[in-house]
């Protein structure tokens, strides 16, 4: 079974310092796997160190502590990243929660959507560099008309179309998606949302999906973490998770899921959650086949 | 592609709309650019233009008034002043260009250094630069040249340029705090690409706006510069024929009254400069709309 | 963060300030000594070409050439630290004799400008903003932008033209006419035209950049409270507008200081007229080693002063602004 780990995240920790006394720690002690083909939900709220995770991932910032494994290469160590750049470059990829800043405004589409061949300078399977960014293009659902445009010109679900199509145009084997649809429109949101699940259909990649939207979560994820304060929490399917959510942190953030039927919306009780450090601390323990729970050892949550 | 697959809300890019047709020179310097091509073509082609050798000294006839044989006179070497503005105006718009070189180049690449470069390194670049600044240009000058040996053409625009880039630099470098930031520098980053790809791809496009009006104006300050030097008689020496070294004599030429001397070359400088100007301006005017525009 | 406390705050200011003179002081020290040439012909004159090896040798050693640069730096900084700065080459006398000689000079001419600058700016800038695009305002702008475009060297060669060789009216160089040193007449005479030049090339930039900043205020809602309140325009302008204005002018004058005292030296050295420009032209070209560090040093404070002094009114208009270029670097953009 190991060998079908694609990213193995070991103990991830990472401090921010504000000032020279004060340091805020964004990761404490973090770990989890993702596996090749599978779409890895982490929710949390906003943070709870979701985003450092995926900056740390891309290796965008250094850890303090901890390792990252990702396909048998750990990417933290600068002398194994330096040998195996060019492999992490070309397989790993990142989406930004804000399309507008992620696309340079003074390229047109079809420059963005071919930045990474061009950099990496790969021969275009399509011949040439535009027609592989119509199809790719396509392949998110824009036609050829958006080559010539600037992202300016566009609407904030094309422009994220635009960054996903960017994403996609090396085939990549890791694609991490930081709140990719936190700054869309709902109906946007699951327009994306379908198309994520699409691509991940056709392309096979694996899917770390960055969210706080947790029914998009729940419909998206093969397996879903929540993080709070920098820590995991509690990781499992997303259908066991979202059925018998065990730390009450996951119980609290799920009961504030509004349910679309009035007659259960008005008897729905929000969990007040008291943060009680009693909680987060302790190591993940495994109550059910791959449902790990953070607790002391011996313990049980009700 | 899969076909149960269906794209849901996405409309095929609109055509543009007719713009509406506008006289197409409204708001342009057209009467600048026409008299700055023909003061850079005279000057490239001053071989079709002179009537004597610039630098032939005809001691015959020093001091000439303008007359029909000297249109502009003779200084007091005896040269003809005509065919001397057009010969000299050659090296004078070269240095103003080349100055500009090298000083913008110079202004990226520590810009984009000290924009990208950690807090620390950051600060003391900027110090260094501040103290660079406040060392008197003319010393600086003087210095390099003597470093540099007997001043030519290169060497005085290697000198100007040297000591013009720091405004440049500085606005550089606030751009590119700004941009660096920025998500698709990042994303460029993730992707592989170095220091220089991200300077050449991204950085550079987003501040050459906002840099355009200072090198423009940079040429005008090179101009300057280099007349000044030359007529201080530190910069290009007497033999060496540019709008500068020209003045270099007026000196002598206010002794005379030779009034010719001193206006002409320098009547060519400020129509140059102003020329330069009006295109600089009309530049900036237009970074700023798109500015606001975007 | 709240507000440092105003002795950490000052002693900060103070620490950058004698850090970068000293790293000036190091730079020209070194500077200086690698451009080729030699010194000893600005002491001694022609006779270093009749010298023996060997008088050569104990005239350097006199004048402390031969010890390593550092030592030479070491001691001139000992030196300076007790108020001797050693002696002048070309004058052969203490450099700051020298140097106070001329200093009057350049302060008359410097101040006036500067003083001239500073008042006219301020009543340029706001005759401009009162009638926006109107035909005063433009027309102050158009001769700005072309008298921007004359070098000074220029302006003064034709104003010396004019005014002392075609008019005879005013006198061409020089600062006093011999033997009326203390002839406040005859001096103003002479300052007319160096004053002139100084002031048409600096003004009219700073009025225009003031002019620019009135409008901007102009543009701010309060302006529209205030007319909705029923204040006169006159009073708007004045009592709002202007009183917001003043430190930013504030902070502009003291970056413009530096600028003006370059644009002093070249008036300077083309009037002859006898003061610190002349001097530093001088002795950056006879190797005058002493006399230039101190006159550079000198130059130095003084812009590192006013950047500081700029600095810390910015801070205090606008505690974001943590540096100077950024402000330098707004005002640029805004031209």
């Amino acid at each position: 079974m190991n060998d079908d780990i694609l990213l193995d995240v070991r103990h991830l920790t990472h401090v921010f310092p504000l000032s020279k006394k004060i340091a805020v720690k964004a990761l404490d002690d973090l770990s989890f796997q993702i596996r090749r083909g599978e779409i890895f939900g982490l929710v949390g709220e906003s943070g709870s160190g979701k985003s450092t995770a995926a900056r740390c991932i891309m290796n965008l910032y250094r850890p303090a502590a901890g390792e990252i494994i990702y396909k048998g290469v750990n990417i933290c160590d600068p002398a194994q990243f330096r040998t195996h750049r060019k492999m992490l470059q070309t397989t790993r990829q990142l989406i930004f929660q804000d399309s507008s800043s992620s696309l340079d405004q003074r390229m047109k589409v079809c420059d963005i959507v071919a930045e990474p061949l061009k950099i990496h300078r790969i021969r275009p399977a399509r011949g040439s560099l535009r027609a592989e960014a119509e199809f790719q293009l396509r392949y998110v659902g824009l036609d050829a008309g958006f080559l010539d445009k600037y992202p300016s010109e566009l609407s904030g679900g094309q422009r994220q179309r635009v960054a996903i199509a960017r994403a996609l145009s090396m085939e990549p084997e890791l694609l991490v998606a930081d709140e990719p649809i936190a700054s869309l429109d709902v109906s946007i949101q699951a327009q994306i949302v379908n198309l994520f699940r699409h691509l991940q259909q056709e392309h096979g990649f694996s899917f770390l999906f960055i969210a706080h939207d947790l029914a998009m979560v729940e419909f998206l994820c093969d397996r879903v973490g929540v993080m709070y304060h920098g820590r995991l929490v509690e990781a499992a399917p997303a259908k066991e998770l979202f059925s018998s959510p065990v730390h009450p942190y996951t119980q609290a953030l799920l009961s504030a899921i509004p349910i679309p039927d009035p007659r259960l919306e008005r008897a729905r009780q929000i969990r007040q959650f008291t943060e009680d450090p009693e909680n987060f601390q302790g190591v993940l323990t495994e109550v059910s086949p791959e449902h790990y729970v953070l607790m002391r050892e011996g313990e049980h949550h009700g | 592609m899969s076909s149960q697959f269906e794209i849901v809300g996405i409309r095929p890019a609109d055509a543009k709309p007719p713009v509406r047709r506008q006289k197409w020179y409204r708001g342009k310097p057209l009467f600048a650019a026409a008299l700055l091509g023909l003061i850079v073509a005279g000057c490239l082609g001053c071989g079709y233009i002179m009537t004597k050798d610039p630098s032939y000294m005809n001691l015959s006839n020093c001091n000439v008034a303008p007359d029909r044989e000297f249109l502009f006179g003779t200084d007091t070497m005896g040269r003809d002043i005509f065919s001397m503005i057009w010969y000299g105006g050659r090296i004078s718009l070269f240095i103003g260009a080349a100055a500009t070189v090298v000083s913008t180049f110079l202004a990226i690449v520590f810009g984009a250094l000290s924009g990208t470069a950690p807090e620390w390194l950051d600060t003391l670049l900027m110090r260094l630069t501040d103290i660079l600044l406040s060392v008197p240009n003319l010393l600086v000058t003087v210095l390099l040249q003597a470093i540099l040996g007997e001043a030519n053409v290169l060497s005085l625009s290697l000198v100007i340029g040297v000591t013009s880039w720091t405004s440049i630099a500085k606005v550089v470098r606030t751009e590119v705090r700004q941009i660096r930031g920025s998500e698709y520098v990042i994303a460029a980053k993730c992707m592989g690409g170095g220091f220089f790809y991200i300077l050449r791809k991204h950085l550079t496009p987003n501040f050459i706006s906002s840099i355009m009006f200072m090198v423009v104006m940079n040429v005008r300050s090179a101009i300057v510069a280099e007349s000044t030097l030359s007529f201080m008689g530190i910069g290009l020496p007497l033999e060496v024929i540019s709008w500068g070294s020209m003045l270099s004599l007026s000196e002598k030429a206010l002794m005379t009254n030779s009034w010719w001397m001193i206006l002409i070359p320098g009547a060519f400088i400020v129509a140059t400069l102003l020329c330069i100007t009006s295109i600089g301006n009309y530049i900036r005017k237009k970074a700023n709309n798109t500015q606001s525009n975007l | 963060m709240g507000r440092k406390n105003p002795l950490a705050y000052f002693g900060k200011k103070c620490l950058v300030f004698v850090f970068s003179i000293f790293v000036l002081s190091l730079a020209v020290f070194y500077i200086s000594r690698l451009a080729p040439g030699d010194p000893l012909v600005s002491y001694y004159g022609d006779r270093v070409e009749k010298m023996s090896p060997k008088e050569r040798e104990w005239a350097e050693d006199k004048l402390g050439l031969n010890d390593p640069l550092l030592v030479q730096y070491v001691r001139w900084m000992e030196n300076a630290v007790h108020g001797d700065f050693g002696i002048s080459y070309k004058y052969k006398m203490d450099v700051t004799e020298v140097i106070a000689s001329r200093l009057e000079n350049t302060l008359i001419l410097g101040g006036l400008g500067f003083v001239l600058i500073f008042v006219l700016s301020m009543l340029l800038g706001v005759l401009c903003a009162w009638r926006e695009e109107g035909w005063l305002d433009r027309a102050i702008c158009k001769i700005g932008t072309v008298t921007s475009c004359i070098p000074e060297f220029w302006l003064s060669l034709v104003l010396i033209l004019i005014f002392s060789i075609g008019l005879r009216w005013l006198p061409s160089s020089g600062a006093y006419s011999i033997g009326k040193k203390d002839d406040v007449w005859d001096r103003i005479v002479h300052l007319i035209l160096p004053v002139s030049v100084v002031v048409t090339g600096h003004l009219w930039y700073y009025a225009y950049m003031i002019r620019n900043k009135i409008l901007e205020e102009v543009r701010a809602d309060y302006v529209l409270l205030a007319k909705a309140k029923g204040l006169k325009k006159r009073s708007i302008m004045f009592r709002h507008c202007l009183r917001n204005i003043i430190p930013s002018y504030l902070s502009l004058m003291a970056i413009s200081v530096p600028h003006i005292l370059g644009g002093t030296y070249i008036v300077e050295t083309v009037f002859s007229y006898p003061g610190i420009g002349t001097l530093s032209y001088e002795s950056a070209r006879y190797k005058d080693y002493n006399l230039l560090m101190l006159l550079c040093l000198m130059t130095g404070i003084v812009v590192i002063l006013c950047g500081i002094l700029a600095q810390m009114i910015n801070e205090k208009i606008d505690p974001r602004i943590k540096a100077t270029e950024e402000a330098e670097i707004s005002e640029v953009k805004k031209r």
